[in-house]
């Protein structure tokens, strides 16, 4: 098939998955009203039953959400998957292949968290967070849609596609920490039994942190090997790898306040509702800074 | 009152409070540093005007070479060495001698604590409790006092250990930093220019030659590909021929030369009068005119003449050609200026010179041959890589080990009571939902054996 058609049809799963993604958004709304309206459907629970059957409990709404994420999760998958076919690399070229592949790690991140924790709840946060990246993809350009191919610098397939898979991985999993502590901090205001625990989301905020800080540091290395590889210069203090350096030791800071302070509760989720910002401002970066990233803008 | 001062310093860097100050000074320093990259500082005056010296000041000051910057990381690296050596004894005790008696208290402390009964004696029933534990890779230890049994189990106990080599890492990093920039060296702007041999000095014997600088261009003009051909010298030696691009350095003895620019140059002959050749090489046109910057420039030196040559090809942009405003520069042509190679005072007028052609200055005949290329390379040597690149691998290590092999630990007492044997089970997972999880899931095997449990101090009569 000539790439021009892969193209297309990348475009398309986006599409798709973008249409998945809005519905999911709303279904989820939906089933946090229709989970408030019925009580009945609270967990019924002695603590130790808490531990066993922390899930939240299943309604149509919630199964409907659960699967619309799905799909998004699919089709998402398939638009990244198509255009590396066309183009011959990883989604590293600007940032409309960026931010597709954001959606698509996030979404899948989301998905599988569903799955392991079976909390629905943080869906309400976390698909918002998402619509609003497909909502920037929308906003670019649409010449952007298609191969453009590569400038000089940024000719190394392999340790482009790690390094900025890294990233990808890191906002998205920073991205659900920011949405579990957000949900955290609504839980602990507005207690409702339907709700999952604030201790668990807690620990969900921790978990996708130690997924986005290892990952993050990867982003850091796989930056810094290209450089000299590409450069001689390992670090040159550009401001987006700075602003990548600060985001990883906000991220440092707020592990060693948990594990070693025991920083827990609303102090954790307030610092990781912030720290997002550091990772809204590194991802935005390359549209206020000049330096080596300036060419993955528009 | 030394002892006083050592212990007092010794405090203050093992305790964690100071490490996040320091971290969070760290990031602050940093987010200066990136800010000033950026739009954001230069929008401030706008709102409040009265803050533009502070601006100004905040444009001017570089974080990252400063001496706050120096202190602030100096700091950081002794307060990790003596908060990992601090936190050894502990870490050891917890994997090598954790205490394995217990008491109620922790029982009750403990969320969740449960209790398991038995019709079977204690030690028939901690047997058990030790073989589920075992089968499911816990490390087990057992001690008796009295007709109790206490039981101590873990799993990942050498996961507490991933902090050291990051942090050890941490400190790499830094020396290999300092390594890099004392022992290496790196030039930014290596120019060669096509035919041309440059030494890279530096205390090395290396000579680089450029045969050819290729650009290649897509259909729609975004550059593909910018490559020089090149041969490395070691002495009188030819070492290596290799094509450098953007992603392809050449590496030799550490030292590495990476493609980062290029430029036009030009073929120039300059003879005195007598016909004796004074000059023959390509001039890399790396400089720009005084009074057009736009306009690329290039320098021949003659000191056995007593001349310097001021070189000029027409502006590079299109809609703004000064040069040939003034002086009718056209493409393929080179304007020349003879300087008193002493006083740098003109001597004569400059001449147009097209390419092929020559023309008289200064009393030499200066041949422009033909248009070349030069290209600009970095040259860069740096024995802390090793250092940097081996740091990076027990950062990312030491994370792995931390975060995906945690701790678990669980305590459990056997005892006897009223003609059976009660377990009482919880995790040391204070406030820690993962390792309840863990737990809880453990205590389903457990259940396989025991029947359901119960928590513990609410339908049994286990508390004291």
């Amino acid at each position: 098939m000539p790439a021009t058609d892969l193209l297309r049809l990348s475009y398309y799963g986006f599409t798709a998955a973008s249409v998945a993604v809005v519905a999911a958004a709303a279904f989820y709304f939906m089933d946090v009203l229709w989970l408030a309206r019925s009580p009945k459907l609270a967990v019924a629970a002695g603590p130790l039953e808490t531990w066993r059957a922390y899930a939240t409990p299943p309604t149509a709404s919630g199964r409907l959400a659960s699967t619309t994420v799905g799909i998004a999760t699919l089709f998402a998958g398939l638009a990244v998957a198509l255009r590396a076919l066309a183009t011959g690399r990883g989604p590293y070229s600007d940032m409309y292949e960026f931010s597709v592949a954001f959606v698509f790690v996030a979404l899948l991140g989301y998905f599988l968290l569903e799955r392991s924790y079976g909390i629905r709840p943080i869906g309400t946060i976390a698909l918002p967070v998402i619509l609003g990246m497909v909502a920037y993809v929308w906003s670019l350009p649409p010449s952007v849609r298609e191969d453009r191919g590569l400038i000089p610098a940024l000719s190394n397939k392999v340790i482009m596609t790690a390094h900025v898979s890294s990233a990808v991985i890191a906002y998205a999993a920073f991205a659900l920490s920011f949405a579990a502590a957000v949900l955290y901090l609504v839980v602990t205001r507005w207690p409702r039994s339907w709700l999952p625990s604030a201790e668990l989301l807690d620990e969900v905020s921790f978990r996708a942190v130690t997924i986005g800080f290892p990952a993050q540091l990867m982003l850091l290395i796989l930056g810094s090997l290209w450089a000299h590889m590409a450069w001689g210069g390992y670090w040159s203090w550009d401001p987006k790898e700075t602003a990548a350096l600060f985001t990883w030791i906000v991220y440092g800071g707020y592990l060693h306040a948990r594990t070693l302070r025991g920083w827990r509760g609303t102090r954790s989720a307030v610092y990781l509702t912030v720290a997002f910002l550091a990772v809204v401002f590194t991802y935005f970066g390359n549209y206020w800074f000049g330096g080596l990233h300036a060419y993955s803008g528009m | 009152m030394i002892a006083v001062v050592v212990d007092r310093t010794w405090r203050f860097f093992c305790s964690v409070r100071a490490a996040l100050y320091e971290i969070i000074f760290l990031a602050v320093l940093i987010l200066i540093g990136t800010l000033k990259g950026s739009v954001i500082p230069a929008q401030i005056p706008r709102f409040v005007p009265a803050l533009e010296p502070l601006v100004a000041r905040w444009y001017a000051f570089d974080v990252f070479h400063s001496l706050i910057w120096t202190m602030t990381l100096t700091l950081l690296a002794v307060a990790i060495t003596i908060c990992t050596i601090n936190r050894v004894p502990g870490i050891w005790h917890a994997i090598a001698q954790p205490t394995v008696v217990t008491n109620r208290q922790f029982f009750r402390m403990a969320e969740p604590a449960v209790v398991e009964r038995s019709p079977d004696p204690p030690d028939a029933v901690a047997q058990d409790l030790v073989a589920i534990l075992r089968a499911r890779r816990y490390r087990v230890l057992t001690e008796q006092r009295g007709s109790d049994i206490h039981v101590y189990a873990d799993k990942n106990r050498w996961g507490n250990l991933g902090t050291f080599p990051f942090h050890l890492a941490l400190i790499l990093l830094l020396a290999g930093g300092i390594v890099g920039s004392e022992l290496g060296f790196r030039e930014t702007m290596f120019t060669v220019a096509e035919g041309a041999t440059r030494n890279v000095g530096r205390g090395t014997n290396l000579r680089l030659e450029l045969e050819r600088f290729v650009d290649s261009y897509s259909q729609i003009g975004t550059p593909t590909e910018y490559r020089s051909d090149v041969i490395l010298y070691d002495g009188d030696q030819e070492v290596q021929r290799a094509s450098l691009t953007v992603n392809n350095p050449l590496t030799y003895k550490g030292v590495t030369f990476y493609q980062a620019s290029y430029g036009q140059a030009a073929q120039i002959e300059v003879k005195e009068a007598t016909g004796n050749v004074a000059f023959a090489a390509a001039v890399p046109f790396d400089y720009v005119s005084r009074s057009n910057g736009d306009a690329p420039a290039g320098m021949v030196d003659l000191p056995a003449q007593g001349r310097r040559l001021e070189l000029f090809f027409p502006n590079l942009k299109l809609d703004a050609k000064p040069e040939i405003g003034t002086i009718k520069l056209q493409s393929g042509e080179l304007y020349a200026q003879a300087r008193d190679a002493r006083t740098n005072a003109k001597i004569g007028e400059g001449a147009v010179i097209a390419q092929g052609d020559a023309a008289r200055l200064g009393g030499l005949d200066v041949q422009f041959v033909r248009e070349r290329r030069f290209t600009v390379l970095q040259v860069a040597y740096n024995p802390g890589i090793p250092i940097l690149f081996s740091a990076a691998a027990l950062l990312v290590i030491g994370l792995a080990i931390t975060f995906y092999f945690p701790h678990r630990r669980m305590r459990a007492l056997v005892s006897a009571a009223g003609g059976e044997s009660e377990v009482v089970l919880a995790p040391l997972a204070k406030r820690d939902w993962g390792a309840k999880r863990d737990f809880v899931r453990t205590l389903t095997a457990i259940e396989a054996r025991f029947g359901p449990a119960t928590l513990w101090g609410r339908s049994s009569h286990a508390g004291d």
